[in-house]
């Protein structure tokens, strides 16, 4: 029989074995393939372009991301498939085959199941796309163009992708098995995975651990300027690195001091169920570190997501504090632009304030090119009050300032403290920051910094004084009648009063990337959730065909099948709580970094994500229970 | 006194082999009057000094579909009293499997009782079942079956702990039947790390553990080297002479068989013979294969 019909035949015949790997691989697919899609299709062509241009660099990104996501998530598959196929072609050594020829078998079954994932992928990825377009667009509340057209490009980039990282551990595997003795490939479903390491190594394995987790944490949470950067990239090394650590050492530690404490263990059925998890310890904790890790990276995710969301909204807040500002050097220009609007619009509030144009050259910066202003703290008050917003600023002392900030979609800067401003000399120490827009869009052109009154007055002969007023409309609608108003003013302005006008169309979108960013986010979230729990799911699946002949004897010694399940129950709970626990700490961890970073609060949606996980850790883990239940034959009625 | 019959099958070799005295167990196969007769007689007979642990009548397991059918027992009445050890040898395909299968509830039976413990283990519930399993059967497997998940001391400790027993007694038990067989030093290791002959006594540590009434093995020297083979039969004879343990052991090795205090031989699903001990153990063994031989040479 040729190695290809041999190799056939055992795939159709362990195709029920196959299925948790063929699914998974498969999931991953079709992810791939319709964020692929997004790029290559039109789905996002009424976005104007820079927003098209953003949405393209984060599905790029996310593309990246599921990338190595796909490149581990096969690794670890065709590793765990490599130790249960090993043993059984193994079998083949006593029929004389060599083990290049054992190594083919194996490579070309595995690529049979390569392909099968690939061809279920790609179809449903290719049926969903659209359902997976309009779910994005409904999400992130954005007019997506839905065509039937499907390119090429997407599907032949996945194919490339995927064909390329599952040859390369086929490969592996092939490898793998030449160089294997034929004790080794007999035995290799049946190894004790014990980690045989001396408790007290472990125990320090364990601090070490929990030191590079802590390491982790707090590179998260500091505050700090620019390197906020690195900071977050150390502490998401070191948090992985921590949680493997933690894993390797704590939980063979802790299992391993339950099983030698016999009067702890010799009650009901706690000797088959800490037994079992110590015994398969090796790859136990392996696959309880990937999971937790994916799990904080869908807790992230959603944390971000929410974040843009929020920060997206604040941002649009932000922008339509006023419709129209107009620049001027007299105090009074107030009613002659508030005339000029009202004529063809509801004006809701109408706010003005002196403000202190200094030079660059006066202020002790490398940033030469903005322009600074100083805003009198008494102006400001009224001028809130008119408007309605909030205002709880302190009044500054002589030599204090409060920054008046631009609202920026992520900040990497986090710590603020110690900040000071040196302006013709006088050096002035930041007392707080506020991002409310009492000047709103202004904002971005020119950096504002609110002092007392006395020493606005102080500085008035170094600058130029102008007078900055600000009207809501009511109708957003009919924004551009006055806008043309304005303009015409402008253009006539010949005794000069008017130095500048900004008009803030309410209809424009140009951070509305940040809306698809949300939904990605989502979306990436559920991707790390079902990957989280595949990969328990999928581990847990392959154990119990393993575990049948242990249950067999049991139920010979007259084990009920009700003790069985309850051993069972108790095992996989422990798969599924030890990642999830650790996670809950981390998380919050991470989302209290993602808080700083975005100044937003995510405290809600940590608890929202934490409990969806739960939810969906409730689900796997119930279904993980029935199958092992069933493939391990311990389902059979008393 | 103790009789076997075989109403179909009586053989000159089979009744020049009958000993009138000796255990308390008898066995006959075979259906009608005479079988029933005699079944009275050692009732009347073994009531008076031992329990009767185990009883079987007319014991008849069928194989595969109709039309082709295999009778695998043709109607076996058996009692086991305490304290008997008994091997059951025969050919391959004789029914000792089947038998013991049945016997130990993990086979029904196709017609008959299996009488353990005042039940007819016949018709009770699985639920049930699982509980005498537990409670009064202890079994030795040809390949030991422990559990290479956990350690010797946690393989036979798991019945007791299993049923709820107080930790402090199964600690206890664990260690009281580790150094009855020579096993204390091995009681922290894994399976894989034992020899043979230490894991089958192992398996014996872990049937013994919960004091069942009676103690069902399965070609238990099947996978042993002599030397760890008649070890492990020495610790039967001792469990059977301190501990009272009532044993029934499936075998195909004569030496095996040696070791026991009756020995029934089953040929196509009837009782052929039955040989007890009495004195000295080598001419026992030597009795057992002059019936082998006189019985068809390999084939018994």
């Amino acid at each position: 029989m040729s190695i290809v019909r041999m190799a056939f035949r055992n795939f159709r015949a362990n195709l029920r074995n196959y299925f948790s790997l063929i699914f998974s691989l498969a999931f991953t697919v079709l992810i791939l393939l319709n964020f692929l899609n997004l790029i290559f299709t039109d789905a996002f062509v009424t976005m104007q372009e820079q927003n098209r241009g953003h949405v393209n660099m984060v599905v790029s990104a996310v593309s990246f991301v599921l990338c190595c996501f796909m490149f581990f998530f096969i690794w670890y598959s065709t590793n765990v498939f490599l130790t249960k196929r090993k043993k059984e072609i193994g079998i083949y050594v006593f029929m004389g085959l060599t083990n290049r020829r054992i190594g083919r078998l194996y490579m070309v079954e595995t690529l049979m199941t390569g392909f099968a994932a690939l061809m279920i992928g790609m179809i449903f990825g290719a049926a969903t796309t659209n359902l997976f377009q309009m779910i994005l667009g409904a999400v992130s509340e954005i007019d997506v163009r839905l065509s039937f057209r499907f390119a090429a490009e997407p599907l032949i980039l996945t194919t490339g992708i995927f064909c390329g990282m599952y040859l390369l551990f086929a490969v592996k595997g092939y490898a793998n098995i030449v160089r294997s003795s034929v004790l080794e490939m007999i035995s290799a479903s049946r190894q004790n995975e014990h980690v045989r390491i001396k408790p007290l190594i472990l125990a320090a394995k364990t601090i070490l651990g929990t030191a590079v987790l802590s390491a982790g944490y707090y590179a998260a949470v500091r505050e700090g300027g620019m390197e906020v950067i690195q900071n977050l990239l150390l502490a998401v090394i070191l948090v992985v690195a921590g949680i493997y650590l933690v894993f390797g050492g704590f939980i063979p530690l802790l299992f391993g001091l339950l099983a030698d404490c016999k009067p702890f263990l010799y009650r009901k059925e706690r000797a088959l169920w800490i037994n079992n998890v110590t015994f398969r310890m090796k790859k136990n904790y392996r696959t309880y570190a990937m999971t937790c890790v994916l799990m904080l990276c869908a807790v992230s995710a959603l944390a971000t997501g929410f974040a843009m969301k929020a920060q997206y909204e604040n941002m649009v807040t932000y922008s339509n504090t006023y419709t129209f500002q107009l620049l001027g050097n007299e105090p009074g220009l107030l009613q002659e632009g508030a005339a000029l609007i009202g004529q063809d619009n509801e004006i809701v509030y109408e706010t003005q304030t002196p403000l202190l144009i200094v030079d660059s050259a006066r202020f002790d910066t490398v940033y030469q090119q903005t322009s600074y202003a100083f805003l009198p703290y008494s102006s400001i008050k009224a001028l809130a009050k008119d408007a309605g917003m909030e205002f709880t600023l302190p009044e500054p002392a002589d030599d204090e300032i409060i920054s008046v900030e631009k609202l920026y979609m992520m900040s990497f800067i986090t710590d603020h403290s110690g900040r000071t401003v040196t302006c013709n000399g006088k050096t002035y120490r930041e007392i707080a920051q506020t991002c409310v827009p009492y000047l709103g869009k202004l904002r971005e052109q020119i950096c504002l910094y609110l002092i007392n009154d006395r020493e606005y007055e102080r500085l008035l002969p170094i600058g130029l004084e102008l007078y900055t007023c600000n009207y809501k409309i009511a109708d957003d609608s009919r924004f551009a009648k006055s806008l043309d108003a304005l303009s015409a003013l402008m253009e006539h302005n010949t005794e000069e009063h008017y130095t500048g006008v900004n008009g803030n169309d309410p209809n424009s979108d140009e951070i509305e990337w940040a809306r698809v960013l949300y939904a990605v986010a989502v979306f990436m979230f559920l991707v790390f959730v079902l990957a989280s729990g595949s990969v328990l799911f999928m581990k847990l699946y392959n154990d119990a065909f393993e575990e049948k002949e242990r249950y067999a004897v049991l139920r010979k010694l007259g084990v009920s099948s009700i003790v069985l399940g309850r051993a069972v129950a108790m095992e996989l709970c422990m798969a599924y709580v030890c990642p999830f626990l650790l996670m809950v700490i981390s998380a919050w961890f991470s989302v209290h970094a993602l808080e700083k970073l975005m100044t937003a609060n995510l405290m809600p949606v940590y608890g929202v994500s934490v409990l969806i996980i739960l939810s969906f850790s409730c689900l796997f883990y119930l279904s993980s229970v029935i199958l092992y239940r069933r493939n391990a034959g311990i389902c059979q009625k008393d | 006194m103790k009789k076997i019959t075989n109403k179909m099958n009586q053989t000159k070799t089979a009744s020049s082999n009958e000993v009138v005295s000796g255990s308390m167990s008898s066995i006959t196969s075979g259906s009608g009057n005479e079988t029933a007769d005699r079944s009275s007689n050692k009732a009347v007979n073994s009531g008076a000094d031992k329990e009767t642990i185990l009883e079987i009548r007319n014991l008849t397991k069928d194989y595969g579909a109709k039309g082709f059918r295999t009778q695998a027992l043709k109607g076996i009445d058996l009692t086991i009293l305490k304290n008997d050890f008994i091997a059951i040898m025969g050919p391959s395909g004789s029914g000792k499997t089947t038998l013991l299968n049945i016997l130990s509830s993990i086979d029904k039976p196709t017609q008959g009782q299996v009488i353990l413990d005042g039940k007819n283990i016949a018709g009770i519930s699985n639920q049930e079942l699982s509980k005498l399993r537990r409670d009064k059967i202890g079994f030795v497997f040809q390949d030991y079956n422990l559990l290479d998940t956990m350690t010797l001391q946690d393989n036979i400790a798991l019945p007791l702990s299993l049923n709820g027993v107080p930790a402090k007694r199964c600690i206890e038990r664990t260690f009281e039947l580790g150094r009855m067989f020579g096993l204390e030093e091995h009681l922290s290791k894994y399976p894989y790390q034992l020899s043979g002959g230490q894991r089958q006594r192992g398996a014996v540590c872990r049937a013994l553990i919960t004091d069942p009434e009676i103690l069902f093995a399965d070609e238990p020297t099947g996978a042993l080297d002599s030397k760890a083979g008649k070890e492990l039969l020495r610790c039967f004879q001792m469990v059977n002479d301190r501990k009272q343990a009532t044993i029934l052991m499936v075998t195909h090795d004569a030496y095996a068989a040696s070791w026991a205090k009756d020995v029934y031989i089953l040929n196509d699903g009837t009782v052929k013979c039955r040989l007890s001990r009495g004195g000295d153990r080598r001419e026992f063994y030597d009795r057992i294969i002059d019936v082998q031989a006189s019985m068809g040479g390999d084939r018994a």
